[in-house]
């Protein structure tokens, strides 16, 4: 069933494309197929939102279409792959494109595990009426796949038990809005002032509790600002856990295996990629009242990722691709897993294999404070600065860095176990 | 006769594979600690950006494999394949130079039965080097490096309880960046090559 989904995915996909949006590139019949068959992976030109936010997206509704079909996180994942393929061969009459094979495919599988654990946190099998309708809608955008199979299952009304991704254990849920400050983004020089909207989500505790199966714990954080929208999505999730010591220790530490989805688009880095990262993440507790200091230290191997550089890329493409590598750290103060205090930076080197002949090394620093003020409400400041240097073997070097920062009013909502 | 040669060697091995039960251990495939090497032949089809067609060859293959069990069906280890070909043409006028490309990948093997079927897949780094003879002594040697992406299947063959004969059918597909040679650059180098190999596994 899972397979006969993907295919029906790209089915869909393909015909409403060709019929709906008359796009020639979707007309792609046994000739194209015999063409790509032959003539295999190249590298496309389509923009960085498109192959670094829309396809992963897309991949997810593959991997989806198998977590909702009875398959595990690791049984899904030739699902993703087997629908990007398809897709790439015989769903456009353009060439396969390899970015997008691996975007869609890497990318589908921590979005889709995800939007997978999310959908299911919001709906609830139990609510009735207004509400469980309300939930089934909510949902909808986030794991779409998940929302046709419980329709086709009468899931939307039916009450029963919840899955076992309903309940994260711990969580915690930041929204905040505001004001974001940035400089030199709307013009050469100055700061200029926009709206700014930021999510985090903790979903898990790796402190509370042991590994059970992929994604049971993530962090995710998304971005959008009234300049350019989308800026950022982040999410990392644990594809494996052990206790370096014992869980009852006062002072923790927790090796650990994620798989990570990054986007960030602002004006001296758009940067993106899927990376796994393996490193130790430790607390300190102090008193009884939760409160503790929590560091991460990772070290990272970008799969394939993705960096703008302008004048450069491919064809109409203004950015290139790449593996790498890299690490990041971070210091928070913290209660209950919702940090007050959070201080970190990550580096990250790119070596690209399309677009210029170049190695890039991007770096990120920043500090967030969070005051609460009244019951799960208070004030935050980001402050962050972005750097990146990029050496091109026929072509200047290009230096640039980039700062801004936020101010808003956030409320935190947090359970814990 | 090579076709009759091929079939008599299918049925012995799989008499041989059939008719040993006593010796096929408890855990049907490898378990513990693993290794396995193995070689055979390979086919490359080499794309570049902006490039009309692909440019196909064939040459040896070896791989060599080494890892641990994660459970019953699902086993980790690390990769490293080569394929070499001595007489490769990048373009009509060029038929003497050598390409070979390496990989480096952290594979899984999943066996989703008790036999010894089992897939592969994995993801790592990828190198290319291509030279091309100057003169009797020296060649224009350029080198890529960048990623790698492996799928395939194969059959364990339980020949005692710490040996095996394997076989392989594997793609890797590689992306390289730009290659320089005489006179021409090759931008965005994608190398997609196809193994079918014989292991011999110790586990």
């Amino acid at each position: 069933m899972a397979v006969a989904q993907s295919i029906a995915i790209n089915t869909f996909v393909n015909r409403v494309d060709a019929w709906v949006f008359k796009q020639d590139w979707a007309r792609a019949g046994t000739r194209a197929w015999g063409r790509n068959l032959r003539l295999g992976w190249e590298w496309d030109e389509d923009a960085f939102p498109t192959n670094m936010f829309a396809h992963p997206y897309h991949g997810g509704l593959y991997f989806n279409a198998a977590r909702h079909n009875g398959l595990g996180y690791f049984e899904s994942v030739p699902i993703a792959f087997f629908g990007s393929w398809t897709w790439e061969y015989l769903g456009e009459t353009y060439r396969p494109s390899l970015n997008d094979w691996f975007m869609t495919s890497f990318g589908g599988i921590a979005l889709g595990e995800m939007f997978h654990r999310v959908g299911a946190t919001i709906r609830d099998n139990g609510a009735r009426g207004r509400s469980r309708t309300m939930r089934e809608l909510a949902a909808l955008p986030i794991d779409p796949m998940g929302a046709f199979n419980r329709l086709l299952r009468g899931q939307w009304k039916g009450v029963g038990p919840n899955p076992p991704e309903h309940d994260p254990g711990s969580y915690v849920l930041r929204l905040g809005g505001g004001l974001r400050f940035a400089e030199g983004l709307v013009s050469d020089s100055g700061i200029a002032r926009m709206g700014a909207v930021v999510v985090d989500l903790l979903y898990g505790d790796q402190f509370g509790q042991e590994y059970k199966s992929p994604f049971d714990v993530f962090s995710a954080r998304l971005i959008l600002s009234s300049n350019g929208g989308f800026q950022a999505l982040r999410a990392s999730g644990r594809l494996f856990g052990s206790n370096l010591n014992k869980p009852t220790a006062r002072i923790r530490h927790v090796l650990a295996v994620n798989q990570r989805y990054d986007y960030y688009k602002n004006p001296a880095q758009s940067v993106g990629g899927q990376s796994v990262e393996i490193g130790i993440n430790s607390r300190w507790r102090f008193g009884s009242k939760g409160y503790g200091v929590r560091t991460s230290l990772f070290w990272d191997f970008v799969i394939l990722g993705a960096i703008d550089a302008p004048g450069t890329g491919l064809g109409e493409r203004n950015y290139d691709f790449g593996p790498g590598a890299g690490s990041r750290w971070e210091i928070a103060l913290e209660r209950h897993g919702a940090r007050f205090l959070r201080i970190g930076g990550q580096a990250e080197y790119v070596h690209t294999v399309s677009g210029a002949s170049a190695d890039h090394i991007i770096d990120v620093s920043g500090i967030e404070l969070t005051i609460p003020i009244a019951k799960g409400f208070g004030i935050s400041g980001h402050t962050y600065v972005f750097n990146r240097d990029s050496r091109y073997s026929d072509a200047p070097r290009d230096r640039r860095d980039y700062s801004e920062a936020r101010l808003m009013l956030v409320w935190t909502k947090a359970g814990f176990k | 006769m090579r076709r009759a040669s091929a079939v008599a060697l299918c049925v012995v091995a799989t008499l041989w594979s059939t008719a040993a039960p006593a010796q096929r251990p408890t855990r049907p495939h490898r378990g513990g600690l693993w290794g396995e090497f193995g070689f055979g032949p390979g086919l490359v089809r080499v794309a570049c950006a902006g490039c009309t067609n692909v440019v196909s060859s064939n040459g040896p293959t070896s791989h060599f494999r080494i890892g641990g069990t994660v459970s019953d069906h699902v086993l980790i280890g690390f990769e490293a394949f080569s394929l070499l070909d001595k007489a490769f043409q990048f373009s009509l006028d060029v038929s003497t130079s050598t390409a070979e490309t390496a990989t480096a990948t952290v594979v899984i093997l999943w066996y989703p039965g008790k036999r010894g079927l089992f897939f592969k897949g994995g993801v790592g780094v990828a190198a290319g080097q291509y030279a091309i003879p100057t003169s009797a002594t020296q060649a224009d040697t350029s080198t890529g490096a960048g990623i790698a992406l492996t799928f395939g299947t194969g059959w364990d063959w339980s020949i005692s309880r710490k040996f095996a004969v394997t076989a392989n059918v594997a793609a890797y597909v590689t992306a390289v960046g730009d290659i320089v040679v005489p006179g021409r650059r090759v931008d965005d180098v994608i190398a997609t090559m196809y193994q079918g190999s014989i292991g011999f596994t110790f586990r």
